[in-house]
């Protein structure tokens, strides 16, 4: 068991970072065409103050793209491993706090976002989701060492 | 660590280098780019003090600020039940409306409101407004709305001068569809439509945008009479 996980793990570990950084590089490449709607997803949580929330918009797709890449060519697997992981628990507090309020938006995950029709929300498959990148993250923070990456 | 490590490191080093620059330079594009230009053409009417929104009857009280984006279906179903309604206030002075016409839906939306805002400066803007949303796509950004397209529905609702056409063409006001972006979103505008009256939203839960009789009394509790 042991010698088999030894085995598996580099490829485990290149396919956590082919999963968790591309889903990263696309979630920030298809906000970066329309910041002001990507600000305004960010507005829609209701989290933070009006000025934070719109600069927080303009800046975290260029970070998802800047993890992402990380990830995808294996450079600083532990460290971004974890800071995707801590994104994506920041991703679960604010939907799931959206979803406790009452609020109706769309995460606003892959562009979209703002206020939606009530019956139209997705919360619960959101947390799931981001759950499951966030365990990604969690592995690569412990096991960086993968196939076809540039960290030795 | 093979023979080649320092080689491996430069390599590594060199790759967070360049992502780091593409990341900082994405950033720092992003947040100029999206901040007001006070050197954008904007409309006879517009101020920034208005949030750079179309301002009707300027000197009437109490201000209605409207956000709409002209491909937005909820926005086209606000027309349809109150825009009649609000129609009127407009055109007896019952209140001063500032409409901001945002672009978030993409490229026609911003093509929307340049022609909307050429259409304001012919004192036509209440019917180009009406024109846009009755011509509305059945989705985003089908090619549909090309300038020509913009320019011909405003002739065709009698909107003659060549300087609507021209105005329209040239896309003269594209620059300031950002200005009105920025300040609806130091405005926490989140959905469209959006409508303040005096400063306050009306209430979504409450049917205030979805039903006449309720928008019309969120109007009246606002004072407009």
């Amino acid at each position: 068991m042991q010698d088999k996980f030894k085995l598996y793990q580099p490829w485990l570990t290149l396919l956590a970072r082919l999963g968790l950084g591309g889903v990263l590089l696309a979630a920030g490449g298809l906000k970066i065409g329309n910041l002001q709607k990507s600000a305004m997803s960010v507005r829609a949580y209701e989290m933070l103050p009006v000025g934070l929330a719109n600069f927080l918009g303009f800046v975290l797709p260029w970070i998802e793209i800047g993890m992402g890449l990380l990830l995808i060519v294996g450079v600083a697997v532990s460290i971004v491993g974890l800071l995707g992981a801590l994104t994506m628990l920041a991703f679960v507090v604010a939907i799931a706090q959206a979803w406790a309020r009452g609020l109706s938006i769309d995460c606003g995950c892959f562009g979209g976002g703002g206020e939606i029709a009530p019956e139209e929300t997705k919360y619960l498959s959101t947390i799931l989701r981001d759950i499951g990148f966030l365990l990604l993250g969690v592995y690569l923070y412990y096991f960086p060492k993968g196939k076809f990456g540039l960290d030795k | 660590m093979g023979s080649n490590s320092s080689g491996d490191k430069g390599t590594r080093n060199l790759v967070i280098g360049m992502i780091s620059f593409i990341v900082v330079v994405g950033v720092v594009f992003s947040l100029i780019s999206n901040r007001s230009s006070s050197t954008a053409a904007v409309p006879a009417t517009v101020s920034e003090a208005d949030g750079y929104g179309i301002v009707l009857n300027p000197e009437s009280t109490p201000t209605i600020d409207v956000y709409v984006d002209y491909q937005c279906v909820a926005c086209k179903y606000f027309e349809i039940i109150n825009g009649g309604y609000l129609n009127e206030v407009i055109a007896q002075k019952k209140a001063k409306v500032v409409v901001h016409p945002l672009s978030f839906i993409g490229p026609e939306s911003v093509l929307a409101a340049n022609a909307v805002a050429c259409a304001a400066d012919e004192n036509e803007f209440v019917d180009m407004n009406l024109a846009l949303f009755q011509n509305q796509a059945d989705q985003s950004n089908t090619g549909k709305w090309s300038k020509e397209y913009l320019a011909q529905l405003g002739k065709s609702i009698g909107i003659t001068s060549s300087n609507f056409e021209s105005c329209v063409n040239e896309g003269k006001y594209v620059r300031w569809t950002s200005n009105v972006a920025t300040a609806s979103g130091k405005a926490d505008v989140n959905s469209t439509p959006t409508v303040f009256v005096n400063g306050k939203a009306l209430d979504r839960e409450a049917g205030e945008y979805g039903d006449l009789a309720k928008f019309r009394a969120a109007l009246a509790a606002g004072g407009v009479k």
